[in-house]
């Protein structure tokens, strides 16, 4: 019996009179991959958020990794995030003025302590090995993805949280990286949560779920 | 890591960089610049006010019979602990006397004094000591008596006895007399100018009280009276008297003088030391409040610059945090950035303040300045401030950032 590494209960968001996630219940074993599917504005990205520690729910309870999400204070979430969670995000978001191995070293900074001979080999293992010293805008959008997984692994989290990561790339680049992360996770055994509106994506994981209008509608498990 | 992200921050962000180090570097020169100037100010300002008069007056104590002085003893004022503090003195000796010129006669007042007297004390630099020093308001129709039978005659006494310059004015007392040659006719706005003047060692004979004197006004450079310096010495400690004679208060100066003249009371004049001191201490206050202003004008400067930083920084701050940054690390990047900038704000800063301070003592007091040591670390200081009060609404600002709102899509 695995045990569950998420598990919700009424979990709401609301921003102001907006109601952006209604009461969800949702339960993720631990090492599964669970797709989010929906339209914009289906609440996908609110919800990993708030599995993330990034957003605080409005009602409900969220319990991750054992921790009371809701319990935590600003710190408490922000040390939540550097232990617990890695986050791939469409739009990369790597730090401009920092080579591709700082990059990575950054999260080690807050995590612990920054050792380059691990990023660098992070980076290796993601195939960029060669672009160690580069900066962001020298880098392709495949590339700068690729930096961002080096940055989400780096620290062991027990969950990899994804945000739309291929919304960016060509087909060929999104396959590349969903094959990486695909590796990563046999070899590094975390649970991914990973949210997308591309069908061929979400079928990369074990399960999928459909939110419409904040609403889980329907979920779907994928043939192994 | 630190060190790397500060390094990349710097470089990558010149312009803004450079608008907080020109705002911490100004903030920093007006401080030097201004308090190097506060001490000289007062200074140059205690000297220009010893033009208001002596301001410790010493006399024949009570205890000692109200006699008179020695003038042997006053070399003696030279060589106090204070003694580069006191700028000048000059002894009297009063008597009535008889004066008679032009076949008009009057009762009135004798004074021997020190005009302008070379004093040679061993092991001390010669000066010259008298009324002329330290009562340069005087106004002297004429010139200073140089001989023993010279004299100079207060305006007012000159005017009934109707004599001018170069006229003569028999003076008796006792049945002695003594003929003396008016060469000035002296101005001063004040009881000197029914009196007559003569030297110190012409009227001793006169009045036949060799070596003797009857007061002498002392003009020493104090500080401001605070309410340490009105204590009563009496009543302090051990430790407390010690503070107090080691600082040029009026009042210790004068003890320290009064212990130098036998049978002598020494009594600050009020009236010229409050002035001075409330004046000293307005100038200073003055120019504390120019330099708080200064630093808070430059710590908004700073405090805008970062704003406008921040903002163009917010996505990089909330990708700190969604990485797992908490508050503390969030703020000693900001905090380690500006106080790195600060340093250098602040070394700049001393630099420009000291050439500014140099312009502004040549411009206003015709003369050089030279900075005291402890100007750089406060320079620093000031400077550390400036980043620091410019720092809390930006940091603030930083760590309200919410990542989910700055990172979306």
């Amino acid at each position: 019996m695995v045990s569950a590494i998420i598990e919700t209960s009424g979990l709401t968001r609301n921003y102001g009179d907006i109601c952006a996630l209604k009461p969800i219940d949702l339960i993720v074993p631990e090492g599964e991959w669970l797709s989010v599917m929906g339209h914009s504005g289906s609440g996908k990205s609110t919800l990993m958020n708030l599995v993330g520690g990034l957003d605080r729910p409005s009602n409900g309870s969220l319990r991750v990794g054992g921790e009371d999400l809701l319990a935590l204070s600003e710190d408490g979430l922000a040390r939540f995030r550097r232990e617990f969670v890695g986050i791939i995000f469409q739009q990369h978001h790597l730090v401009p003025y920092l080579t591709a191995v700082e990059n990575v070293m950054l999260a080690q900074y807050f995590h612990s302590v920054p050792d380059e001979a691990e990023a660098r080999s992070a980076l290796e293992r993601v195939g960029l090995g060669h672009r160690l010293k580069n900066r962001p805008g020298e880098l392709s959008g495949g590339e700068q993805q690729r930096v961002c997984i080096a940055r989400a692994i780096i620290n062991s989290p027990k969950l990899l949280l994804g945000d739309e990561p291929t919304g960016n790339l060509d087909h060929k680049s999104t396959v590349m990286v969903m094959e990486l992360l695909k590796e990563l996770r046999a070899e590094e055994r975390f649970t991914v949560i990973m949210v997308t509106h591309n069908q061929e994506v979400a079928a990369w994981g074990d399960r999928t779920i459909y939110l419409d209008d904040g609403v889980l509608v329907r979920e779907e498990r994928m043939k192994s | 890591m630190l060190f790397r992200i500060l390094k990349n921050s710097f470089l990558k962000r010149p312009k803004a960089v450079f608008l907080v180090f020109l705002s911490i570097a100004m903030g920093a020169a007006v401080a030097t610049a201004f308090l190097g100037i506060a001490g000289e100010v007062s200074h140059k300002m205690a000297l220009e006010l010893r033009s208001y008069g002596a301001n410790i007056l010493l006399e024949p104590s009570a205890v000692e019979g109200g006699g008179f002085l020695r003038e042997e003893d006053l070399p003696k004022i030279k060589t106090v602990f204070w003694k580069y503090n006191i700028t000048g003195f000059t002894p009297y000796l009063f008597g009535i006397a008889e004066f008679s010129a032009g076949g008009k006669k009057e009762r009135g007042v004798v004074s021997g004094t020190w005009f302008a007297r070379q004093l040679e004390v061993p092991g001390e630099d010669p000066s010259v000591q008298g009324i002329k020093g330290i009562a340069p308001w005087w106004e002297v129709e004429g010139r200073w008596p140089e001989a023993a039978d010279e004299s100079i005659v207060g305006a007012a006494l000159a005017k009934r006895l109707n004599v001018v310059p170069g006229g003569d004015v028999t003076t008796t007392v006792r049945g002695r007399t003594q003929q003396l040659r008016i060469v000035g006719v002296v101005t001063t706005g004040g009881y000197e100018e029914e009196q007559l003047f003569a030297p110190l060692v012409t009227v001793q004979s006169l009045l036949q009280q060799q070596g003797k004197i009857s007061r002498v006004l002392v003009s020493a450079l104090t500080v401001p009276m605070d309410d340490f310096g009105k204590k009563d010495p009496a009543t302090m400690s051990k430790d407390e008297y010690e503070k107090w004679y080691c600082t040029a208060y009026v009042t210790s100066v004068a003890k320290n003088v009064e212990e130098v003249m036998a049978g002598s009371r020494a009594k600050p004049i009020w009236q010229i030391a409050s002035a001075e001191g409330a004046l000293l201490k307005k100038l200073n206050s003055v120019m504390l409040l120019l330099t708080v202003l200064a630093l808070g004008a430059s710590a908004t400067a700073v405090s805008t610059s970062l704003m406008a930083s921040m903002a163009e920084r917010s996505p990089e701050i909330a990708l700190m945090k969604a990485v797992g940054a908490d508050r503390l690390q969030i703020s000693a990047i900001f905090v380690g950035e500006t106080l790195i900038i600060s340093v250098a704000g602040g070394i700049v800063g001393y630099l420009l303040g000291d050439q500014l301070a140099g312009i502004i003592s040549r411009t206003v007091f015709n003369s050089p300045i030279s900075s005291p040591l402890w100007l750089f670390p406060t320079a620093i200081i000031s400077a550390f401030a400036v980043a620091i009060a410019g720092s809390v609404a930006p940091l603030r600002r930083a760590l309200l950032i919410e990542p989910v709102r700055v990172l979306k899509g």
